[in-house]
């Protein structure tokens, strides 16, 4: 072989573009192999733009505990085992402000700068449906941890995933409970956020009401940011309802809760969606809070044994409460649910490739701490009921489905 | 008889919003500065409020001349350190200054208390009076937190018209209003005065945080409605004038409630800021605007 050398050397030599093409190779391959060696070990890149600061931090904290939970107990078991190699999780967090335009730029920043490999939405469904474009277009898997309403979902997009059921599975077992606990009850007053997700569930609960035979006695809009509802309020009180459905964010309904005791407006049933699932409310109501009504997508109070990181809802409400030191709600829940159900997909694909991973979430079938999860054709999840629940004595107490259950529904708001 | 609760619900409400602009009005008429901080002031002496109640069991009531004392050192530290070195500058320099401390104050709030949406819950609880009751007939019913937040708003702006004609400082300020150098001659600091005066309006923002914290869910983030409430309120009334921010308020509160009630809720405030843009096209002054504060 050492004659070899001179002659490949003088070749070199007399060819000097030839030496620099090698050279060129070479190093392409090197960076090629180093790049390639590196994405076998790296961690596996999730973009997750949150509202950490304005309107709706409250909830853009929650989700970011329920991903910290599930990202630092896949961590600590060695990462997610793709085909057989542990791989870690680093989730990229960047704060949009609660400003859905920059939630879409970050989402965007999320695709092409930082290049991650999968994708969280940003928070409700309004901003879920606006950074939908931005997976679609770079094909990234994207899992929306709270978008509920159908309509994010009607763009023939491939790569959402939304761990949250319709709106209407939280306004119809309600209206079937009120039917049969409460034949009384006949008329509704209805007053929502107008806003994506709670004008939505609003119209849900006149459509659930109506064909159930209720009659809907008021139906009102407020604005966002509203302060004050004294006179929808006044309005209510006047159509004399027997339940009075009010949604929107949890600074709503406090305010709303305070001012119907102020102005005396009473129902038989008090419903408010979401805000009787956060601890929160019911510190800030006080005795209000008595016998409201709420329903949400998950509760502490279920019991699923799941093939997932977390084993049980049991245990994923232990290792919630020692690391943060409350209990956890339905958007921690489902930060830690959309975590669970990217890796569990991960790992039945074998592969971090998009198309397979795509393909794995398509397919569903995962069992979770949050439910069984499976989804739809346009990618929202169908696979389970949400609870429903009433505060009695200060405490949750789920009222619905009957499997779980741990009381009935009282009559009665003062 | 809707009409007539409606025609109740807004007054309270204005009352709340006088409470609210107060010392808006004051820092705006006598400093020139659009005190960007205000409603971060209002906010913060609401969490004083809620935790003296929640942790020593302090009525807010009680405690609004706590607050507003300790809102006072901060507004007058505020004003003495930083905003004094751009006093002179133009309005749009020490607005953005005041936008850059309410950021600052805004985000340690939310690292210190957190996110999370509090009210106080007295208990018990003050309740409604039931003005049927009293006068058969007349179905109206009247929060008592509110009532007494419109009595402490009256209160507010009448202490404030008595220092600032009868007490040497309030010419002081009036005068320094009126002509800065003039009142230079005359013996006057304006730095002094200018601390003051800005630390008078912390103050009374402070003390309106606290009574506000039965009625409002207390956040961080309710610091832009209450600085917009202010704003809005200030322009109705006009600048330069104490009982302008009560005639604003309570026109910018029965405006409200009545747009809720003819337009529908989400329209409420499409009313109230109409009549906000025929005041700045036809009346800029508002309705009792003057130059100097008196």
């Amino acid at each position: 072989m050492r004659f070899l050398r001179p002659r490949v050397g003088a070749m070199l030599r007399s060819q000097p573009h030839r030496r620099r093409m090698l050279a060129l190779a070479l190093a392409a391959l090197g960076l090629f192999l180093a790049s390639h060696v590196q994405a076998e070990n790296s961690a596996i890149r999730i973009g997750a733009p949150l509202p950490l600061t304005g309107a709706l931090s409250p909830e853009g904290l929650k989700l970011q505990q329920g991903y910290e939970l599930w990202k630092d107990v896949v961590n600590a078991a060695g990462g997610i085992n793709v085909g057989g190699t542990k791989r870690l999780v680093e989730i990229v967090y960047y704060d949009y402000q609660s400003a859905t335009p920059k939630a879409v730029q970050l989402a965007e920043k999320l695709a092409t700068d930082d290049k991650v490999d999968f994708m969280f939405s940003p928070f409700g469904s309004g901003a879920t449906k606006a950074a939908s474009t931005v997976s679609e277009r770079y094909g990234i898997p994207t899992i929306a941890p709270t978008a509920s309403s159908a309509e994010v979902y009607d763009q023939g997009y491939k790569n959402l995933f939304g761990t949250f059921t319709d709106n209407s599975t939280l306004s119809e077992p309600m209206t079937d409970i009120a039917k049969a606990k409460a034949p009384k009850v006949q008329r509704i007053a209805i007053l929502a956020r107008n806003d994506l997700y709670p004008l939505a569930l609003g119209q849900e609960f006149e459509k659930s009401g109506k064909k159930r035979g209720f009659e809907i006695v008021y139906f009102g809009k407020y604005a966002i940011n509203t302060l004050d509802h004294a006179s929808a309020l006044t309005e209510i009180k006047g159509a004399n309802p027997d339940w009075i459905v009010a949604t929107g964010y949890i600074n709503d309904m406090i305010l709303i809760r305070k001012q119907m005791a102020d102005l005396g407006a009473k129902a038989q049933v008090v419903t408010m969606i979401n805000a009787p699932a956060y601890q929160e409310f019911i510190d800030a109501t006080g005795p209000l809070a008595e016998n409201v009504t709420s329903a949400t997508w998950w509760h502490p109070a279920e019991h699923y044994q799941s093939k997932d990181a977390f084993g049980s809802t049991e245990h994923y409400t232990e290792l919630f409460q020692n690391k943060f030191k409350s209990l956890p709600d339905f958007t921690n829940a489902t930060g830690s649910a959309s975590g669970v159900v990217l890796q569990m997909a991960i790992e039945k694909a074998g592969s971090t490739d998009r198309a397979k991973v795509r393909e794995a979430l398509a397919a569903g079938g995962f069992d979770t701490f949050f439910g069984p999860l499976s989804f739809n054709a346009a990618g929202q999840a169908t696979s389970y009921v949400p609870p429903v629940f009433q505060i009695q004595r200060g405490k949750a107490v789920v009222i619905y489905p009957d499997a779980i259950k741990a009381g009935d529904l009282q009559l009665g708001v003062q | 008889m809707l009409y007539v609760q409606v025609l109740v619900n807004g007054l309270l409400l204005g009352g709340l919003y006088a409470c609210i602009a107060a010392g808006f009005s004051l820092v705006w008429g006598v400093l020139n500065v659009i005190n960007i901080l205000h409603g971060s002031f209002v906010v913060l002496g609401a969490y004083l409020a809620f935790f003296a109640y929640t942790a020593l069991g302090i009525h807010p009531y009680l405690f609004a001349p706590i607050a507003a004392l300790v809102l006072f050192g901060l507004g007058y530290a505020i004003q003495y350190t930083v905003v004094n070195r751009v006093i002179e500058a133009p309005v749009l320099v020490t607005m953005t200054a005041t936008f850059g401390l309410a950021l600052l104050l805004d985000n340690i709030m939310l690292v210190a208390f957190k996110a999370d949406f509090r009210k106080i819950n007295l208990v018990p609880p003050l309740g409604v009076v039931d003005v049927g009751k009293l006068v058969p007939g007349l179905n109206v019913v009247v929060p008592v937190d509110r009532l007494a937040s419109m009595l402490f708003a009256l209160l507010f702006v009448a202490l404030l018209y008595l220092l600032l004609r009868r007490t040497a400082v309030g010419r002081a300020i009036v005068a320094v209003r009126m002509d800065r150098y003039a009142a230079t001659l005359m013996g006057v600091d304006p730095t002094v005065i200018f601390a003051l005066t800005f630390g008078i309006g912390a103050a009374l923002a402070g003390a309106a945080g606290a009574l506000l914290s039965p009625i409002f869910p207390i956040s961080p983030l309710a610091a832009t409605s209450y600085l917009g409430k202010a704003f809005v309120t200030c322009v109705l009334g006009g600048l330069g004038s104490v009982s302008g921010v009560l005639v604003g308020g309570l026109l910018l509160g029965v405006l409200e409630s009545f747009g809720a009630i003819f337009l529908g809720p989400e329209h409420a405030l499409t009313l109230s800021f109409s009549v906000l843009i025929i005041f700045l096209l036809f009346r800029p002054s508002g309705l009792m605007g003057k130059r100097g504060f008196v």
